[in-house]
């Protein structure tokens, strides 16, 4: 498939999206089959099911199917009707409440054999505690995960800090809190394999462990090949695309998947093919979705989006080196904390990416850290109120663009 | 507080009224004579080790009229849970109303609670002339399992040292011993006020009430025992209250308003879920477990907040005390972006209505409520339902 005004869509990103659905279909007959499955929090315990061979679905993933659907609106009518706040993380919760599956997407999902999620928020646990009760499944509640909070021992985070994420996560990490998540992620493992009749082994684990930091090796070296080739040479849709991966590392499929990322990303290189030949100005755009904007910018300005919020996760937070060779600890501190939200990060992206501008989403009202950090380092920034292709939208895009980027 | 001849309770209840409504007056008293002041959010820090390690403690709270606008120029954005009150003890803390804590306790509960840790400690570090008390962050688990409670008690423990540090004395078990007892004393004093408020007919309101139960967390404890007993001591002259039984449930409560518009629609609260109202004291601390891992055991297994695990725990409790209250209707309260609070309200009006008790709920409650009269409506409303019941 050629997109009109630059290189073709990635057959490697299509290779994803196509086996997503395949992936859905296939774990379905598996369930009807009487073999289990699971439904997890995001980036919180997926490679253990993975390992283990339990088809498990990560709740950000389908609640990202169900907005793609355009089902949002219809599925916060249906929390709405049993009383709870319309949230998007309770979308997935709606689908099954609905119960519906000439609606839900992909038919909706399979009763699962369980629900885990940390404890990370005030509205998580209480989504998924509600979701496993309609599905009448059990909820295993795991503490820290992914928590807001400090999970360092000094706060704020050191300097560079993504720059010991992959080796040196223990200085990262409240070694208290991690001494408890393990614990309990061993719980867990014993209950999963006492729920499902599935096993685990340490040998399995660390096969695991390997192959996912395999991925997010090849991961960051496609990364670097696109901040560093100008112009880009994929663009930020199928950047977003190939994410899905995640959801299968610490699996042969999952490393794989990215290592064709990888190789289709340095063959575009190499032959020079730009995602838009056009490209005269790169932004980094802080978000985790395309902009709405994305081809007016392009059209008007030859201003791509080259980089987004996902740039640099796979490399700067998932890989994570077995320490002392303990690899439940490293498995459980990367459930612990996957990054740590601080502006010098994103910074760090855009100069990387050799951004012109950074453009977030920010209520006028709310001064944005990000700015002052960004706009000091010469890096400028343009603040949008919304994600929206409006005329509103687009003067303020102008106006950064013409004064800010091109004077 | 009503009736004609002034009485000894009387006056005991407008000097905890003075201290509800002056809420640093007896700290900065405190601070005057040289002691030192432990600041603290929430229910979940115990007040016994600081108590017991010499110094005072006063929970933090804020002021609904009063200003936001620096704190909204320091939050993170998206950092917007329960803005209005969490904005305005940040902006207190900002703007030196605070300005006599030495110290701070930050507990792991609501999202924006112990996010304030976090802002607080960049604020700290990119602006070393803003002045802030030093920070302590006791994080505890969300579940509360056996093993949670072990790295509570553990967390626990930090505290204890760290105080110890600030003081510069080691606190003993005698010391611990002594504060349970002065605590566990206004517990239970404060239960008999939980008691007259769910009296049938009820003796006193729950405006009243709040501000008992407020006063104790801003005041030494002696001298708020001293006062409830002798409030409690004229117990039997408060004249009986008229009108329809209500129970408050919902978002953590610092301020009378929503109270004042229930009571004056001819209604008493009789009771509530909150940690600023009967939360605070109905779990006493068990005097015969060795005095910290009692205070450690307590806090663990204390009446379930919003942000604990399972919601059954909250969902029972709640149901519970509207039980034990008699009450005849229950009205949830919930602030607006209070995520932990109002996945619940499902489940608490479905296991009220399987009794035969209605409830209403508002949603989305700023933190100032600038328009009563369509709150005022609906209790009317749900008195109406409850009268045309009977």
């Amino acid at each position: 498939m050629t997109n009109e005004r630059g290189a073709a869509q990635l057959a490697s990103a299509n290779a994803i999206r196509a086996y997503q659905r395949e992936w859905l279909e296939d774990t379905r007959q598996r369930v009807k089959r009487g073999e289990p499955f699971a439904i997890c929090n995001g980036d919180e315990f997926e490679e253990v099911f993975n390992i283990m061979d339990i088809p498990v679905i990560v709740i950000n993933y389908w609640n990202s199917i169900i907005a793609t659907k355009r089902m949002t609106e219809y599925y916060g009518e249906v929390l709405t009707k049993s009383g709870y706040p319309v949230n998007y993380f309770a979308m997935g919760l709606a689908s099954t409440i609905d119960n519906d599956p000439e609606t839900a997407p992909w038919g909706g999902l399979p009763k699962p054999a369980l629900i885990i999620g940390g404890t990370k928020s005030d509205t998580e646990m209480k989504v998924l505690e509600i979701w496993a009760r309609e599905y009448d499944c059990p909820f295993f509640p795991l503490d820290f995960g992914l928590d807001a909070v400090p999970e360092l021992p000094k706060y704020p985070p050191p300097p560079r800090w993504w720059e010991m994420m992959a080796d040196h996560w223990d200085k990262l990490i409240d070694t208290r809190r991690l001494d408890l998540r393990v614990e309990e992620e061993k719980a867990l493992i014993n209950f999963i394999e006492v729920t499902t009749g599935k096993k685990l082994s340490m040998a399995k684990l660390e096969q695991g462990l390997e192959l996912l930091n395999e991925q997010e090796m090849l991961w960051g070296k496609a990364r670097d090949l696109i901040a560093e080739t100008i112009p880009c040479p994929v663009s930020l849709r199928d950047q977003l695309a190939v994410y899905q991966a995640q959801w299968h590392r610490g699996t042969v499929r999952g490393r794989d998947f990215i290592k064709a990322y990888y190789e289709e990303v340095k063959e575009r290189v190499e032959n020079g093919v730009a995602a838009c030949p056009n490209e005269k100005l790169r932004l980094l755009w802080m978000a985790g979705t395309p902009p709405s904007w994305a081809r007016w910018a392009e059209d008007k300005y030859g201003a791509v989006c080259v980089a987004s919020l996902f740039s640099s996760i796979p490399i700067d937070s998932y890989y994570r080196a077995v320490i002392n060779g303990d690899v439940m600890r490293a498995l459980a501190s990367r459930h612990m904390v996957l990054f740590l939200e601080t502006p010098d990060w994103r910074l760090k992206d855009a100069k990387i990416h050799q951004c012109n501008g950074v453009v977030e989403t920010a209520t006028p009202s709310v001064p944005s850290f990000n700015k002052k950090l960004f706009e000091e380092a010469g890096m400028p920034l343009c603040q949008i109120p919304r994600d929206q292709d409006d005329e509103e939208v687009r003067a303020i895009l102008s106006s950064f663009i013409e004064t800010r980027l091109l004077s | 507080m009503r009736g004609g001849e002034r009485l000894k309770s009387e006056t005991a209840f407008e000097e905890m009224q003075k201290h509800y409504q002056q809420r640093d007056l007896a700290a900065r008293e405190w601070k005057g004579k040289g002691g030192k002041v432990v600041g603290y959010f929430c229910d979940a820090v115990p007040e016994e080790i600081i108590l017991a390690a010499g110094f005072f403690p006063i929970r933090l709270s804020g002021d609904p009229n009063g200003d936001t606008e620096v704190a909204r120029q320091n939050v993170i954005p998206r950092f917007t849970a329960r803005e209005g009150f969490v904005h305005s003890m940040l902006n207190m803390l900002l703007t030196g109303q605070y300005d006599f804590l030495d110290y701070l306790v930050i507990p792991h509960t609501r999202d924006s609670i112990h996010r304030l840790y976090q802002l607080m400690a960049m604020l700290k570090e990119s602006n070393p002339a803003l002045t802030l008390p030093e920070l302590f962050f006791l994080d505890s688990v969300h579940t509360t399992f056996f093993s949670g409670g072990l790295y509570n008690r553990d967390r626990m423990l930090e505290l204890k040292e760290r105080l110890e540090e600030w003081s510069g004395k080691e606190i003993a078990s005698e010391a611990l011993s002594r504060a349970i007892a002065v605590t566990n004393e206004n517990k239970a004093l404060l239960k008999r006020v939980a008691a007259l408020r769910a009296a049938d007919p009820p003796r006193i309101s729950g405006v009243e009430a709040l501000q008992i139960i407020g006063s104790s967390m801003f005041m030494l404890k002696e001298e708020h025992n001293r006062l409830l007993r002798e409030y409690l001591d004229g117990a039997d002259k408060f004249p009986v209250r008229n009108g329809t039984r209500l129970f408050v449930s919902g978002s953590p409560l610092d301020s009378l308003q929503l109270f004042e518009i229930i009571e004056s629609c001819e209604a008493t609260v009789v009771a509530d879920d909150n940690c600023w109202g009967n939360r605070y004291s109905d779990v006493p601390i068990d005097t015969s477990l060795a005095p910290f891992e009692a205070i450690a055991d307590r806090y663990h297994n204390r009446s379930p907040c919003s942000r604990m695990y399972p919601m059954s725990r909250r969902v029972e409790y709640c149901l519970q005390s509207v039980l034990e209250a008699r009450a005849q209707g229950v009205i949830f309260n919930v602030f607006r972006n209070d995520a932990a609070e109002v996945w619940e309200i499902p489940d608490k009006t479905k296991a009220l209505e399987d009794k035969g008790i209605p409830s209403i709920c508002f949603r989305n409650q700023p933190y100032l409520i600038s328009e009563p009269e369509p709150l005022k409506a609906s209790v009317e409303k749900l008195i109406e339902t409850i009268q045309g019941n009977r």
